[in-house]
């Protein structure tokens, strides 16, 4: 039974954390990063109203990640003059809504472990469906960005110039926007509601300092998401360590040690070029 | 056939409580050759993405192939027009290459999982080879020269055969040579197309003899127009 648990885990970690990788590659792109931050607390707070009403928790996550995209890719896109400051309160005020709903919840809720799965996430809070719900966003997004790759590439290149030209680079910004509040309300259980979006960064801030193309800095964001993750869940596991916690500092590790290697590297080809 | 219709147009950036343009009132019609030049701050780039749409006005009406710019159809209208913009260097590490940034110039055309064909491959080659960069189709961006990368950019606009070329500054970083070969390029096409361009530049002497009128801008007013005789 444990064994088919702990395999579930891992294959969810794998899936959660290349889907994260991918997205957050195109977060980062595309120049929205602090609204996906935005979105990712808007998720937790989702999250902890769902615990406070009594519903399906993922699915409370996901309507609000849901409708905060949609209010960022409709109406805060257009703003350009603080627009970054607006991302920071919502994810401001979502994060005292979710503590909110948490102080308010009854002794029952507070008593269970939902509201830790939801803060520090759990190996035990994947089930089968969310897994078959991740497999599906992941073949989903995949499609997307097979199918819109010119559009895609076109605005990953140059947003502005894409835009005189006539790509809807506005449409595109909000299906990404779904597509990172979707992927956030799911993986939000499995890292916890306060670290979900380091699977989102760290992944792609280490593919940058690899990679020179953007198609290999997208694959390798996708599988050092799937390592961060799978390494994080193992090792919280022998230790006993919150998991959310565990597979943020993976992901931090790996990330200071590529920074670290390439400098060397760096240094030792600066040396040689000098010498010869 | 009016390509570019600006009534009254007011256009502040957000947070300034200046104008950048004020009063400006101009019609362009199909197959002109425009050239608006004025010091910095005049406010030429912020006309030009005034009609392109990517800046809506605070007061007036701007029109883009009789679409508004405050229009969802916008987009339509902007698939008729390529743009040249002012900051187009890529820094050493952009990997593209020079033929993909050619085709992306494509994208707004393309349907999902729709492919570039052979004509439009063919295309690519041929205004690569107008523009004297059919060697570095290979080469990644970053890795190629102001001169070069803005060559690339003008191949980029001009594959996408639009109606409406928008050039801001094309000739910044070509040499003499270079300059005045653009500017033929730019001429034969708005002929051979009867197509309408509208050219930002400092350098007036490579174009003037070509084009059909020239708006001097200041402050962020159009203060003379002066059409060729």
């Amino acid at each position: 039974m444990f064994i088919n648990i702990f395999l579930l885990s891992i294959v969810s970690a794998l899936f959660a954390g290349g889907l994260c990788g991918a997205v957050g590659f195109h977060v980062q792109r595309f120049g929205v990063t602090t609204m996906s931050f935005g979105i990712a607390h808007a998720a937790l707070a989702g999250a902890a109203l769902g615990l406070l009403l009594g519903v399906d928790s993922t699915m409370s996550a996901m309507l609000l990640a849901l409708i905060i995209a949609l209010f960022m890719g409709i109406v805060l896109i257009r703003i350009s003059y603080g627009r970054e400051l607006i991302s920071m309160a919502i994810f401001s005020a979502s994060s005292a809504i979710a503590l909110f709903a948490i102080y308010v919840s009854s002794a029952k809720v507070l008593a269970t472990t939902s509201v830790a799965i939801i803060l520090w996430g759990s190996l035990l809070a994947i089930t089968f469906e969310k897994l078959v719900l991740l497999i599906t966003l992941s073949i989903l997004f995949s499609l997307y960005i097979v199918a819109c790759r010119v559009h895609i590439d076109a605005i990953l290149y140059d947003k502005k110039l894409a835009e005189a030209e006539g790509v809807n680079v506005q449409l595109h910004t909000l299906i990404l926007l779904f597509f990172t509040g979707a992927v956030i309300a799911i993986t939000l259980k499995l890292t916890g509601g306060f670290l979900v979006f380091t699977l989102l960064y760290n992944p792609v801030a280490t593919a940058l300092q690899i990679a020179k193309s953007a198609r290999k800095q997208l694959v390798l964001s996708s599988i050092l998401g799937s390592i961060s993750a799978i390494t994080g869940l193992i090792v919280s596991y022998i230790i006993d360590l919150p998991v959310g916690a565990t597979i943020a500092l993976t992901s931090t590790t790996i990330l200071i040690i590529t920074c670290i290697t390439r400098i060397s590297i760096e240094k030792i080809k600066w040396k040689i070029n000098k010498l010869s | 056939m009016e390509v570019i219709k600006l009534e009254n147009i007011y256009v502040a950036y957000s947070g300034s409580d200046k104008p950048a343009i004020m009063d400006i009132n101009l019609s362009i019609e199909l197959g002109e050759l425009v050239l608006i030049t004025g010091p910095n701050g005049a406010g030429k780039t912020t006309l030009i993405e005034t009609c392109l749409g990517l800046l809506k006005p605070l007061r007036g009406r701007a029109f883009l192939l009789g679409i508004n710019t405050k229009s969802p159809r916008i987009i339509r209208a902007r698939r008729q027009c390529s743009y040249v913009p002012q900051n187009f260097m890529k820094p050493p590490y952009e990997s593209y290459t020079v033929k993909h940034v050619i085709k992306l110039g494509l994208a707004s055309f393309k349907l999902p999982f729709e492919p570039i064909n052979k004509n439009e491959e063919e295309r690519i080659k041929e205004v690569a080879n107008l523009l004297g960069i059919k060697d570095l189709l290979n080469k990644p961006m970053g890795m190629l020269s102001g001169g070069q990368q803005q060559r690339v950019i003008i191949a980029r606009a001009l594959v996408r055969k639009p109606k409406v070329l928008f050039l801001d500054e094309p000739f910044s970083s070509l040499d003499h040579d270079a300059r005045i070969h653009v500017a033929k390029i730019i001429k034969s096409y708005v002929e051979e197309y009867r197509a309408s361009a509208i050219i930002i530049s400092h350098d007036i002497n490579p174009v003037m003899e070509l084009v059909d009128r020239v708006i001097e801008m200041e402050n962020g007013r159009i203060i003379r127009i002066r059409s060729r005789v």
